[in-house]
C-alpha cells in the first residue's frame, strides 16, 4: 500500500479509537462486580441481566479494539463497535428526555461524575470517527476492487 | 481467508464470550446472577440456627415491623434510628460472633444497607444477610 | 446494509418513544436535600394521554423508609396527577437510591418503576465507627480517621467521650483530615464509651463507639467477674454505651 496523508490519518483515528475503547473495555473488565452494580443502580436493567453485561460488554470492546489495531475483521469490529455507540445514545437521550439521570458509564465507575454533555460529546465525536472509518474502509474496498486502468 | 462482515461480528462477538464467561467462573464468589448480595455474604437460615450463641440476629426493618414480630432475641437496628441503635448492638457484640441481618424478603434492601454499614462503617468481620428474609426465618420455624 | 442498521435504530427509537396511555413527565428524581432535612420528597407528575380511564392497582414503595402516595386512585382522560414519594433520611448517609413500583390497568403498560435518588450530605466521614479491645488486651491506643465529606470545609472537630475510662487525642493530618487517637485506661473491666464528633461550626453531631468487649471464652473456662460501668449500671454486654455525660473531652 502506498503510504498517502489518507491512509496515514485512517490508521491514526483507527488507533486512537481502538485505544478508547480498549481502555473502556479495560477499566470496566478489572471490575465487572463494581460494574454490575453500577448498572443496577440506575434499576432499568433486571439485575441477571445487568450482571451478563457487566461480564460481556468490556471484552467485547477489548476484542474490536484489538481488531481495529490489527486490521483482523475490521468490518465486523467497526459495525458492532458503531451498533455499540448508537445504542448507548440512543439509550442515553431518550433516558434524558424521560428525566432519567443516567450517565452511558463507558468508562465503568471512572466515568459515573461525568455531566450528560460530557457524555454525550464523547459518544458523538465517536460515533463520527466511526463514521470516517466506515466511509474509508468502503473506499478503499471499492478501491482494490475496481481494475487498475492499464496504458496504452 | 474472507469472511463476511456479519460473519466477522459473529467471530468476535463468540470470541469475547470466552474471557466473559471465564470472568463469570472466577467471579462466581463475589457476585450472585439471582442477587445483588453475593453468595459469601449470605447465610440460610438452616445455617444461621447452626451458629447457635454465635449468632446475634439483627432486624433492619421498621421499628413497627420488628414491633408485631422478630426472630426471638434479635436486635433492632435499622437506618432510621442508626445512631441511637448502634451502640445497643455493639453491647453486645463481641469477636466471634456472627452477625445475621434481615428484613422483609429476598427483594428487600434494607437489610443489605444495614450488612454494608457494620462492615464498611464499624468494620465488623462475619456480617451475613439472611437468604430469604423474614419470610424464610417464619417458613422455617414456625 | 445500511438499510438494515437504520430500521434497527429506528425501531429502538421507536420502542423508546412509544407510549402508554399514562405519560409521566419524569420517572427518575434525583434530590439533593438540605444538611439537616429529615425528608426528601420527590414529585412524579402524570397525564393520562389515552381515550380511556386509568386506576391505579397499587403505589408501593421499595422499602418502609418511603411513603408513596397517588393523589388519585383513576385518571381520566386528559387529566393530570401526581405520585409523591416522601424518604424518610433518618440517619442514612450518601447515596441513596428508594423505587416507587406503580401498578396500574393500562393493556400496554401495567407496571411503572419512580427512581428516587437522594444525595444525603455528609459533613464528616468517620472511618471506623467502632473501636474495641478485648478484655485483657494491652490498652493501646487505636486510631479513628475523620475527614471532612464532599463540598464541606472542616477546620478544627470536637471529640467528646461519653466515659473517663476512654481518653482521646485529635491531631489534623492534612486539610479536613483528622485522626483520633482512643486508648481506654484499662481493659480489665467490660466499658463503653459513645465518643461525640462534631465540626466547630456545625451543630450536627457524629459518633463512635469504644468498647471493651469480651474476649471469646474456651469451652469449661470460668466466666469473668464483671465490675460496674461507667455511670453505675451493670456492665457487660447487655449495658450499652451511654449518650454524652460530662467526660474527658479534648481538641
Amino acid at each position: 500500500m502506498r503510504f498517502s496523508l489518507g491512509n496515514f490519518i485512517w490508521r491514526i483515528v483507527d488507533l486512537i479509537i481502538a485505544a478508547i475503547f480498549i481502555y473502556a473495555g479495560v477499566l470496566k473488565a478489572l471490575d465487572p462486580v463494581q460494574l454490575a452494580h453500577d448498572i443496577d443502580h440506575y434499576k432499568i436493567l433486571p439485575w441477571t441481566i445487568g450482571v451478563g453485561l457487566a461480564f460481556y460488554l468490556p471484552w467485547l470492546e477489548i476484542f474490536c479494539g484489538l481488531a481495529l489495531i490489527f486490521r483482523l475483521f475490521y468490518r465486523g469490529a467497526l459495525s458492532i463497535l458503531t451498533a455499540l455507540v448508537v445504542v448507548f445514545l440512543v439509550a442515553t437521550i431518550a433516558a434524558k428526555v424521560r428525566g432519567l439521570d443516567i450517565t452511558c458509564g463507558c468508562f465503568g465507575h471512572a466515568s459515573q461524575n461525568w455531566s450528560f454533555p460530557a457524555h454525550l460529546a464523547l459518544d458523538l465525536g465517536i460515533l463520527a470517527a466511526l463514521a470516517v472509518l466506515c466511509y474509508c474502509s468502503v473506499a478503499r474496498a471499492r478501491a482494490n476492487a475496481s481494475p487498475m486502468p492499464t496504458s496504452s | 481467508m474472507k469472511f463476511s462482515l456479519p460473519r466477522q461480528a459473529l467471530i468476535l462477538a463468540a470470541l469475547s464470550l470466552l474471557p466473559g464467561v471465564g470472568q463469570a467462573i472466577y467471579f462466581r464468589d463475589k457476585i450472585s446472577w439471582q442477587s445483588p448480595i453475593p453468595p459469601s455474604e449470605m447465610v440460610g437460615a438452616d445455617q444461621a440456627r447452626e451458629w447457635g450463641d454465635s449468632t446475634i440476629w439483627i432486624d433492619a426493618r421498621p421499628d413497627n415491623e420488628f414491633a408485631r414480630d422478630h426472630v426471638p432475641g434479635a436486635i433492632l437496628l435499622n437506618e432510621d434510628r442508626w445512631n441511637e441503635l448502634l451502640p445497643q448492638f455493639l453491647a453486645v457484640w463481641s469477636p466471634g460472633k456472627k452477625v445475621v441481618v434481615y428484613c422483609s424478603a429476598q427483594s428487600c434492601d434494607l437489610a443489605r444497607e444495614v450488612a454494608e454499614r457494620l462492615r464498611k462503617e464499624a468494620q465488623l468481620p462475619d456480617v451475613f444477610v439472611l437468604e430469604g428474609g423474614w419470610e424464610a426465618w417464619v417458613k422455617k420455624n414456625r | 446494509m445500511k438499510t438494515h442498521i437504520l430500521t434497527l435504530t429506528l425501531s429502538f427509537i421507536f420502542c423508546l418513544t412509544a407510549r402508554a396511555e399514562l405519560k409521566w413527565e419524569q420517572t427518575a428524581v434525583e434530590l439533593h436535600p438540605a444538611r439537616g432535612d429529615k425528608q426528601a420528597i420527590g414529585h412524579y407528575k402524570y397525564q393520562n394521554v389515552g381515550k380511556t380511564p386509568v386506576h391505579f392497582k397499587s403505589v408501593h414503595a421499595s422499602c418502609g423508609c418511603t411513603a408513596a402516595q397517588s393523589q388519585k386512585d383513576q385518571v381520566g382522560p386528559g387529566e393530570k396527577g401526581e405520585i409523591t414519594a416522601t424518604f424518610n433520611i433518618g440517619d442514612r448517609t450518601g447515596t441513596q437510591v428508594k423505587t416507587v413500583t406503580v401498578e396500574t390497568d393500562e393493556a400496554a403498560n401495567q407496571k411503572t418503576v419512580l427512581t428516587l435518588k437522594a444525595i444525603i450530605p455528609q459533613e464528616l466521614e468517620i472511618s471506623p465507627t467502632f473501636v474495641f479491645w478485648k478484655q485483657g488486651e494491652k490498652p493501646d491506643p487505636k486510631s479513628i480517621t475523620v475527614h471532612a465529606g464532599k463540598d464541606f470545609s472542616v477546620k478544627h472537630i470536637k471529640v467528646t467521650s461519653s466515659s473517663p475510662d476512654f481518653q482521646t487525642k485529635v491531631e489534623e493530618t492534612g486539610e479536613g483530615q483528622f485522626k483520633v487517637d482512643v486508648h481506654p485506661n484499662e481493659t480489665n473491666r467490660l466499658l463503653a464509651s459513645t465518643l461525640t464528633i462534631q465540626s466547630e461550626n456545625s451543630p450536627k453531631t457524629f459518633y463512635a463507639t469504644a468498647r471493651i468487649t469480651t474476649a471469646p471464652t474456651a469451652p469449661g473456662a470460668p466466666a469473668i467477674q464483671k465490675a460496674p460501668g461507667p455511670l453505675g449500671a451493670p456492665a457487660g454486654p447487655t449495658a450499652p454505651a451511654r449518650p454524652p455525660a460530662p467526660g474527658s473531652q479534648t481538641r
